[in-house]
């Protein structure tokens, strides 16, 4: 009996020696290291708050780096610790190992598998001694001090300004529309951008259809807004997909750097008004395929070529914008917008893009008269552009989150 | 004196200087001016050495010879000014 006793007592040890009984309260641990404003990190923070919610073994972390310099301390000892370099928000953390950024089709399915292991195998936690209860004072500050920051941001996304004449306006949902229409005209007054439609605009009002005048030239018109629209959002799209990378981010901020420089001298140096003469042989082909479009009897094959020619000469010219629409959307990306919204910004940005060839077009069809806008406004378009751009560009390498408006 | 006039169909500044020449034409009948199109007519082109920048106006004197060539957007007022200046030229 005393044997039997004896073997119950020792199988009993055995089991609880090697069984885990902790395996039931085994926690895991998510440090989700994030950026405010950055739309993937947003994606990432819904998912995992709903893991913790869904899952009680599940404890995240977050440490937001943009408005918390402590976090960003924080996360240089993380680093240091796992030996890994961190390019970009997001970065997480799961047990030993880590995850940079998020995509919407891969991260969720990898993270959920990697808490599911972590819990199941209870698999090390390498951050597990930089927050034990000793060092607990470092997410202890960062929960006090992020909870000052969010309120600071509280007050911050709330600042009212007084307008004459409009009341009191929302300087934050303010902001990025003013900045849209600002960057849309200034780019609109580029000049490559116009030659093909004035030169289109002296064969239209030499036709004596005027409703085929009418409906090519706003083919044009349209076919160019479309270019330009499906430029910025394929860039918008690429920028989104990448945007977790901080040199995707310093190389814009670079180009807008450079391109605001280049407008400035061209405005302090070239103080000509006029229209610079280049690529002479490139412009008499454009205009001889317009001419031999205009002419075609058939009015669809002439509505064809126009959309098609629209698309050629606006695509080349695109690179005459010294990066403003790479710039704008650079910036869209760091606002965290709904996907229709992006996309209506865009399209407010071409509707002020195209405001002066509109208006170059509709006088000229209504009137039968040609008219220009001055190249004095290209001018002062470089030097206000020019300002901006270096502005934007020194913000989007040292201060992104001042470009994140809502 | 007489004044040519470069421009082309596709250059803003040009279209904003026709209005402005045909006021300062009609203020003064005495002026002989000529307008050459950059694109159609390259041989005058290519003897005044427009390649630069549109709108260009080169004034000449009695003799044919140029006195003065002003590229760019320029105003009425200068014009004017030019035109006094240099009348008996």
């Amino acid at each position: 009996m005393t044997r039997i006793k004896y073997l119950i007592i020792f199988l009993f040890t055995l089991f609880f020696l090697f069984s885990s009984p902790v395996q039931a309260e085994n926690k895991v641990n998510v440090y989700f290291f994030w950026g405010d404003g950055c739309p993937h990190c947003a994606k990432e923070k819904e998912l995992l708050e709903y893991y913790q919610h869904k899952y009680s073994y599940v404890e995240v972390l977050d440490f937001e780096l943009y408005n918390n310099f402590s976090n960003s301390k924080t996360l240089s000892s993380v680093t240091s610790i796992l030996g890994t370099r961190v390019d970009g928000v997001p970065f997480t953390v799961i047990g030993d190992k880590s995850f940079s950024g998020y995509s919407e089709t891969i991260s969720p399915d990898q993270i959920s598998e990697r808490i599911e292991y972590c819990y199941n195998n209870n698999c090390p936690d390498s951050l597990a001694k930089l927050f034990e209860p000793e060092s607990n004072n470092i997410v202890a500050d960062n929960v006090i001090e992020e909870q000052t920051a969010s309120n600071s941001n509280k007050i911050k996304d709330k600042k009212f300004i007084n307008v004459p004449g409009l009341g009191e306006i929302d300087a934050v949902n303010f902001s990025l529309p003013l900045i849209t229409i600002v960057m849309g005209v200034l780019d609109g007054f580029n000049p490559c951008a116009l030659w093909t439609l004035l030169f289109l605009i002296s064969l239209l009002l030499g036709m004596e259809n005027k409703k085929k005048m009418w409906v090519l030239g706003s083919a044009f018109i349209i076919a160019s807004a479309s270019v330009y629209f499906l430029f910025m959002a394929a860039w918008l799209n690429f920028i989104l997909f990448i945007g977790f990378i901080i040199w995707a981010r310093l190389l814009i901020g670079g180009i807008a750097f450079l391109g605001g420089s280049y407008n400035l001298k061209e405005f302090l140096f070239n103080k000509n008004s006029g229209c610079k003469v280049t690529n002479d042989e490139k412009r008499q082909k454009v205009f001889t395929r317009l001419k031999q479009i205009i002419q075609q009897k058939s009015f669809w094959i002439s509505f064809v070529g126009i959309i098609l020619l629209a698309f050629a000469v606006n695509l080349v010219e695109l690179v005459c914008s010294a990066g403003l629409p790479a710039v704008y959307t650079q910036i869209l990306a760091l606002n965290d917008l709904a996907g229709w919204q992006y996309y209506a910004y865009i399209l407010l940005y071409i509707f002020f893009f195209m405001i002066d060839d509109l208006f170059i077009f509709f006088v000229a069809m209504t009137t039968l008269k040609m008219t220009g806008i001055s190249t004095k406004y290209s001018r002062y378009s470089k030097l206000i552009g020019g300002v901006i751009m270096l502005i934007i560009g020194i913000l989007l390498i040292f201060k992104p989150e001042w470009l994140m408006f809502g | 004196m007489r004044v040519l006039k470069f421009g082309a169909v596709w250059c803003s500044g040009c279209l904003i200087m026709k209005p402005r020449w045909k006021e300062v034409e009609e203020e003064n009948p005495w002026l002989q001016t000529e307008y050459h199109d950059f694109d159609n007519e390259k041989e005058i082109v290519e003897k005044y050495q427009i390649d630069n920048t549109l709108p260009t106006f080169i004034f000449l004197d009695k003799n044919d010879k140029e006195f003065l060539r002003l590229n760019g957007e320029v105003s009425k007022g200068e014009l004017l000014k030019v035109l006094n200046d240099n009348k008996n030229r």
